[in-house]
């Protein structure tokens, strides 16, 4: 699924795992969640290569990003995953492209085209929040405790993220001679910097940003999720002047793996 | 589950554990039993890792149980699709691990203390060593003060047993100045400034290292220190520290060696190398003193009212080594002997 990409920095390709697809006159780049890496959208980007050139790349600490890179300070907050898309867009040579953001990253894709409104004619946000915890007169779907209780917990246990980052040798029938596999290797997410992007993320509140953003937007709301409820999505629709909301039949919080022909859809048509 | 996540069918095992009715169960989705960081993790991580490789192994999940209690669980989950690849449903195994999440538990608490440990222990470590180097630092001015001042008394008319004592005070202050010397360089090494070095071959050695013998004799005027000089080539080094190298060298057979035989210095330069030897007579070094001795603070089981600090010999290997040379010993009942040795033009040239 790799191949060149011409003009890009080496250690930019290198640091965010860039892998480009496809070709078209325009770029559509993909952009994974909290919790996973660009694996989840290896159902949903394939479909848009005959047309596009098909972007997708991993945040730092998530599937085979440079850890190293990965800074404290920067990642505190959303904006400095922003700086990273904008940094990424422009060294790809995306103009007037589609950005595709799930979860945490419709945020971030939010935040980027407001820097740099030239990157992106076209926002597709999937399952995206503004901000999880309940305000007053605004239903994020989580209280203060709540969120409180998950930090908590995500500094003193593990739970199933995948520990070790490092390369991987994929077994695979034509070549069994490769064996070694770890036991779960999509998705790769470093368990420190897991936590501490879920802080970032959990406590994020973009509500503000919703207004004044030049590119056409389009929301996909699942019909049952438990992360970025309905009612968000409606807020979400409401604050976007002219954007588009698509309610998916879908459960859960990603329509990219649980529903993709529903995704691919509803993308297609919009862009 | 079905491939959607919601509960189609329970064993009466997970029933016990968690006291859930099946009724209660079937029909709501995994992540209502879970408390709200499994919830998240669920939709975010464990689900999506279903979908994409159709198992999860390991993870470790909290199930929240109908008395609002929770219990610790390791799952291993299946996907299985249809003919067509669409998922069909989801199989959980599901296993208690109280125990074994409290021995988890502990391991991590105690690694973080070990690593809390660590950090602070290196922070402290940091903090003495720019210690040593202010004091150490600050330190040479009175001493600059106590030398100008015994050199100003020395050109006084002042009596014999006058004289005597001036020699003796400026040849204290000559120690002194090298033990601070070896512990400045000990301290800048320690934080990572390096053993600073300037090589050139613009002068001769040989004057450098008489009058590091000459200082030294002034310490030890009742010991015999015999130095024969051969230096027929240019030697590119850095003459102050070589002569640094030697005060330590010197200094150290002063020390350990037999007082009643005398302390030979040979410096020549012969096959594109310097060679300075330092041997003095007395009780040979054992085999386990002679693989530490040049490290730092290593000061040998010997007589305890040494005033050193342990530092000269691990300072002079490390002047060594910055010349690209070699500190050796050998040392036999005859006699112990230092060996110094290093090209007299830096590699490449």
């Amino acid at each position: 699924m790799t191949s060149a990409v011409d003009g890009m920095e080496h250690d930019l390709v290198g640091r965010f795992a860039v892998n480009v697809i496809g070709a078209g006159p325009e770029t559509i780049m993909f952009a994974h969640g909290f919790g996973c890496d660009q694996a989840m959208w290896r159902y949903v980007a394939p479909a848009f290569g005959q047309d596009f050139r098909v972007v997708l790349f991993d945040f730092i600490g998530a599937g085979n990003s440079d850890l190293a890179a990965y800074d404290p300070d920067r990642y505190a907050s959303l904006a400095g995953y922003a700086d990273d898309v904008v940094l990424l867009a422009r060294s790809l040579g995306i103009a007037g492209g589609i950005f595709v953001g799930h979860s945490v990253s419709a945020m971030i894709g939010v935040l980027a085209a407001k820097q740099a409104p030239e990157l992106f004619a076209k926002l597709v946000l999937v399952g995206p929040s503004p901000r999880y915890i309940d305000d007053e007169g605004y239903t994020g779907g989580f209280s203060a405790l709540e969120i409180e209780e998950l930090l908590e917990f995500l500094d003193s246990n593990h739970m199933g993220w995948s520990q070790a980052m490092a390369p991987v040798i994929m077994g695979n029938a034509d070549r069994p001679e490769l064996g070694v596999e770890l036991t779960n290797s999509f998705c790769r997410t470093d368990p420190d910097i897991a936590k501490r992007f879920a802080r970032t993320t959990f406590l994020s509140d973009n509500r503000g940003d919703l207004a004044g953003i030049d590119a056409e937007v389009l929301i996909l709301q699942c019909r049952n999720d438990a992360i970025a409820p309905v009612a968000v999505g409606e807020y979400v629709h409401r604050a976007i002047a002219g954007s588009t909301l698509s309610v998916l039949d879908a459960t859960g919080h990603c329509p990219n793996l649980s529903a993709p022909d529903e995704t691919i859809a509803a993308i297609k048509a919009f862009v | 589950m079905t491939g959607d996540g919601a509960i189609l069918e329970v064993n009466r095992t997970f029933l016990a554990w968690t006291g859930h009715g099946a009724q209660a169960l079937v029909g709501k989705r995994l992540p209502d039993i879970l408390p709200i960081a499994g919830k998240i993790f669920y939709d975010t991580h464990f689900a999506p890792l279903l979908h994409l490789q159709e198992h999860f192994d390991e993870v470790a999940l909290d199930f929240v149980c109908a008395d609002g209690s929770r219990m610790p669980a390791l799952v291993n989950a299946v996907e299985s699709r249809d003919r067509d690849g669409r998922r069909e449903f989801i199989r959980l195994a599901v296993f208690r691990t109280a125990d074994r999440r409290r021995y988890e538990l502990d391991l991590l608490d105690a690694r973080n203390r070990a690593e809390e440990a660590v950090r602070l222990e290196r922070e402290i470590s940091q903090l003495r060593d720019q210690f040593i180097a202010v004091l150490g630092h600050d330190m040479r001015n009175p001493l600059a003060s106590i030398a100008a001042g015994m050199r100003m008394l020395g050109k006084e008319p002042i009596s014999d047993r006058g004289r005597r004592v001036v020699e003796l005070v400026e040849g204290s202050v000559v120690r002194a100045v090298g033990l601070i010397d070896n512990v400045l360089d000990f301290a800048r090494g320690r934080l990572g400034g390096g053993l600073t070095l300037a090589r050139d071959a613009t002068e001769p050695l040989e004057p450098v290292l008489r009058q590091v013998v000459n200082e030294l004799r002034s310490i030890a005027p009742d010991r015999t220190l015999l130095a024969d000089y051969a230096l027929a080539d240019p030697i590119s080094c850095d003459r102050g520290r070589i002569g640094q190298l030697l005060s330590n060298l010197l200094g150290n057979a002063l020390t350990h060696g037999a007082r009643d035989q005398p302390v030979r210095l040979a410096a020549r330069t012969e096959a594109d190398m310097l060679r300075i030897t330092v041997s003095n007579g007395g009780t040979p070094i054992s085999a386990a003193t002679m693989e530490r001795m040049f490290q730092p603070f290593f000061r040998g089981q010997i007589k305890s009212n040494r005033d050193g600090l342990g530092l000269g010999l691990h300072i002079a290997s490390e002047i060594a080594k910055a010349h690209d040379g070699t500190l050796t010993v050998t040392s036999d009942a005859r006699e112990t002997c230092f060996i110094f040795e290093m090209p007299l033009a830096p590699r490449g040239q």
